[in-house]
């Protein structure tokens, strides 16, 4: 166990180095404007407005918004193979959720006015705004999973105290309070039915709703505006958080030597369902690049041909296509799927999604309608504040897993009891003193 | 950090016209002035209550008409009971000739700057107020209702010179780059030589910088038709200029290039007490104004500072909504110059004018109408006949960015 504390410690020490970056160039920002960006106005100017500030923050949504689906779609479809991972999808839907929160913050002029401005005529922007509706879902999104999560995690946390730190004893009083088992099965519909709202809300009106509608309402940009961003995001939002989840489960797996709780069986299953989203995304991708070659009006062909000639979407798509190819390859020859190569794909995948997305914002305001001025398409290089936020989120993430691993038990003990119950014949410990000990590291 | 102290003389010095210790503030201007304080205090007053609709505005002009007449020998305000008001069916405000217009102006002079602001603005939105103000006030210069400043911009007689880029940023006090006048010289397919377009707000009448904003900073000033940006209100998202398909607005990202003490409160905040006018403040979003606190004022109303300084004429501000007005009245002039022989060929149009208003199929009602010719799919924007840079002013506004983005030189 040293050596896995020593390794904490190093991990830790990195992740606090990335996040201090971060909020260093943060302050430098606040401090001078956004003028520390590499952005400027789309039109005489010759920039773009948005950039990798919004391309993050869509991409950390999407991953928070695939891995609250996946978590409820296990529950709701009895998937029962990836109960283990379910609570790990769960908690990657907050720290997502909350990066993204952090990126609205980051990317305003006047942070400060955020609640009196937003709120102060919330009744008024409600009827108008996309970004007020994002703001509106996503809170209700963060609500309706941290809901989800406590409602689970009180029949843990009652059963495995025993074996659960001191130091956190008034937090899981209040978590658990006034629990009787006679709640069991009222929480267990309960949830069920979040399950369901959340299944039913993340397409219509998250990913596949008002994150897209964002850009895909706005006519005068013409790499935005159509129908076809909803499902396109949507299925952005699937890969990256699957992507995630792949991630996570291999290094919870690593870290705790859970081989037997997060079997290779979830990994190959996740890795299928993967490359399902992924050829998805590349269908949507290529519905629109026929759509706008074809006989598109003229605004529509500029802005694709640009998209096709640019070398960033080029590597995103041709990651995602690389991706895909050994994931298929690996369906057919099974002896080529390892749990690296997995997680190689992951990381794949997702760092095409976040180029994807952010050359989507960027495009976007490079070819508008009204393309008269000379400098357009503008010009965009992140700045390295920019860059550095990317490095500085995932470093939080990481700090939130790090941190939720030692306080909750990261996998639910259903999921536990559910693996104990198929091999009750070989195993002969107490189901929860053996839960805790390898829920809760130290 | 990211506070307004770094306007601090802005809010300072008017804060007098607005927040909870307007009393206070005005108490100090009325002292210094040779006029009764208490009178002014009192009326003031009085007229929040008249804007809250607590208090009728015959009663208003009643309760302080003998008082005002004492103090300034003169009261050109209408004197009506709110019976005979009622009675009449209309707001007892009277058609002004311009006699009676120069009275008034002379009252708001002797009143000072402070009771003129409280009393007489809330005067003008009391009028507002109330739909059923007969169709004389309508009519009159002051207030009319269905008011939608805009221009007629006649770019056969644009010479390209940038005066109007250049009146403007002195009178905004914009930073550089931060061309909230435009001018593009252009080369088209089927036209020859230069053709240019002289680029403002197009003032939509169905915004969409205003639909998608947040916060409500982005408004419709309703008594006039202008769009402008509450600088206390935005937070800097920018969806305003991502949503606006015409490229005028310009972020304030970095300090501005002046800064906020040089800056005049009369040309920043309008008569509701709102920041709108000048250049904004940091991490705000700034935009051509159409220059409100010119329509505010009697004296400048119906002037931008580009029309100003357009020694063509080819800029016409005014209201669109009025046929006598100045955009009006040169539309049906050159229509007229223009016409077509009907008398041979009956179904032709009455004239021979192009007019367009850009990119109207986006359903954004613009109220700036162009006389001359449209730019075509195929136009190209080139090097006019004189370039900003030679008139000190800045084109490309990321050139000036750039030089402040982190490290942003490691990548290029
Ligand atoms: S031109 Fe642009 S900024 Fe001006 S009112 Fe129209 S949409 Fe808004
Ligand atoms: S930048 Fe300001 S004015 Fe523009 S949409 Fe955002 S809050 Fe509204
Ligand atoms: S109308 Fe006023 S703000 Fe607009 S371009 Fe002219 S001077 Fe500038």
């Amino acid at each position: 166990m040293r050596s896995t504390s020593r390794r904490y410690h190093l991990v830790l020490a990195c992740v606090l180095v990335a996040i201090g970056l971060f909020l260093a160039g943060w302050a430098y920002q606040l401090q001078h404007g956004l003028i520390v960006t590499g952005l400027a106005d789309w039109g005489s100017s010759g920039g773009v407005t948005w950039g990798l500030y919004i391309g993050a923050f869509i991409w950390w949504v999407g991953i928070a918004h695939g891995g609250i689906i996946l978590s409820a779609a296990v529950r709701l479809l009895g998937m029962d193979r990836y109960m283990p991972v379910a609570r790990l999808a769960e908690l990657l839907t907050l720290a997502g959720l909350s990066v993204a929160g952090l990126y609205i913050i980051i990317h305003m002029g006047r942070p400060d006015r955020m609640v009196t401005s937003i709120l102060g005529n919330y009744h008024v922007t409600v009827h108008n705004s996309p970004l007020v509706w994002d703001v509106t879902v996503i809170t209700l999104y963060f609500v309706m999973t941290a809901t989800y999560l406590a409602l689970t995690l009180r029949y843990d946390l009652v059963r495995l105290r025993d074996s659960l730190p001191d130091r956190f004893e008034p937090l899981y009083r209040l978590l658990t309070a006034g629990y009787t088992e006679r709640e069991d099965p009222v929480v267990e519909r309960m949830v069920w039915w979040l399950a369901l709202a959340i299944i039913i809300l993340a397409p219509l009106l998250l990913h596949g709703g008002v994150i897209p509608w964002l850009f895909a309402l706005i006519p005068t940009m013409p790499g935005w505006f159509g129908s076809i961003q909803g499902p396109q995001f949507l299925t952005i939002a699937l890969t990256s958080a699957i992507s995630g989840v792949i991630i996570l489960s291999f290094a919870f797996r690593a870290a705790y030597g859970w081989d037997h709780i997060i079997s290779d069986d979830v990994f190959r299953g996740l890795t299928l369902w993967l490359g399902f989203f992924a050829l998805l995304f590349l269908w949507l991708q290529l519905q629109q690049i026929v759509g706008g070659s074809f006989a598109a009006p003229l605004d529509q062909s500029a802005a694709t041909s640009a998209k096709l000639s640019h070398p960033v979407y080029l590597i995103a798509i041709g990651m995602v296509g690389v991706s895909l190819a050994y994931i298929f390859a690996q369906a057919i020859r099974p002896s080529l799927f390892s749990k690296p190569r997995a997680v190689l794909a992951s990381v794949t995948v997702l760092t095409a999604t976040l180029l994807e997305k952010v050359f989507f914002v960027v495009e976007g305001l490079m070819y508008p309608t009204f393309s008269l001025y000379e400098a357009t398409p503008g010009s965009y290089v992140p700045s390295l504040i920019e860059m550095g936020s990317v490095v500085g989120t995932v470093a939080i993430v990481v700090l939130f897993f790090m941190v939720v691993s030692k306080v909750i038990p990261v996998v639910e003990l259903h999921a536990i009891e559910h693996l104990q119950e198929r091999e009750t014949a070989e195993d002969e410990l107490e189901p929860p003193a053996d839960a805790a000990e390898m829920e809760v590291g130290t | 950090m990211i506070d307004d102290d770094n306007e601090p003389s802005i809010e300072e010095r008017v804060s007098a016209f607005r927040g909870d210790d307007w009393e206070d503030e005005m108490r100090a201007v009325l002292d210094e002035g040779e006029y009764d304080t208490e009178l002014g205090i009192q009326m003031a007053r009085d007229a929040r209550r008249l804007v809250a609709g607590e208090l009728e505005e015959a009663d208003f002009h009643e309760r302080y008409h003998d008082a005002v007449v004492e103090e300034f020998g003169v009261d050109d305000r209408p004197l009506e009971t709110s019976d005979e008001s009622a009675a009449s069916g209309h707001l007892p405000v009277a058609a002004e000739t311009d006699e009676e217009e120069l009275e008034r102006r002379e009252v708001l002079q002797k009143m000072g700057a402070a009771g003129a602001f409280v009393g007489l603005g809330a005067w003008a939105t009391a009028e507002n107020r109330d739909e059923s103000a007969s169709a004389e006030a309508a009519a009159s210069d002051e207030d009319d209702p269905n008011r939608q400043w805009g221009m007629v911009i006649d770019l056969d007689k644009c010479d390209g010179c940038l005066s109007c880029v250049i009146a403007c940023s002195q009178e905004n006090q914009t930073s550089a780059g931060s061309n909230w006048m435009y001018v593009f010289t252009y080369e088209d397919d089927d036209q020859d030589g230069e053709n240019f377009l002289v680029r403002t707000c197009q003032m939509c009448t169905n915004a969409p910088c205003e639909k998608v904003c947040p916060t409500t900073a982005r408004h419709t000033r309703t008594e006039d038709g202008l769009v402008l940006t509450d600088y206390d209100v935005c937070i800097g998202c920018r969806y305003c200029q991502v949503a606006c398909p015409y490229g005028v607005n310009y972020f304030q990202w970095g300090e501005p290039d002046v800064p906020g003490s040089e800056i005049d409160p009369h040309h920043a905040y309008d008569d509701r007490g709102r920041w709108v006018d000048s250049r904004p403040p940091k991490g705000v979003m700034g935009k051509c104004t159409m220059c409100p606190t010119r329509q505010d004022d009697p004296d400048r109303r119906g002037t931008t500072g580009c029309e100003d300084a357009c020694s063509m004429d080819a800029i016409y501000f005014g209201d669109m909504n009025d046929p006598e007005s100045d955009p009006n009245q040169y539309l049906e002039t050159v229509r007229e110059e223009n016409p077509t022989d009907r008398e041979t060929f009956a179904n032709r149009p009455s004239d021979r004018v192009s007019t367009f208003r850009l990119l109207e199929e986006l359903g954004t009602e613009p109220n700036v109408v162009f006389v001359g010719n449209e730019p075509g799919p195929n136009a190209k924007q080139v090097e006019g006949p004189v370039s900003y840079e030679e008139m000190g002013q800045v084109d490309r506004r990321k050139d000036v960015l750039d030089e402040e983005t982190f490290a942003g030189g490691v990548f290029s």
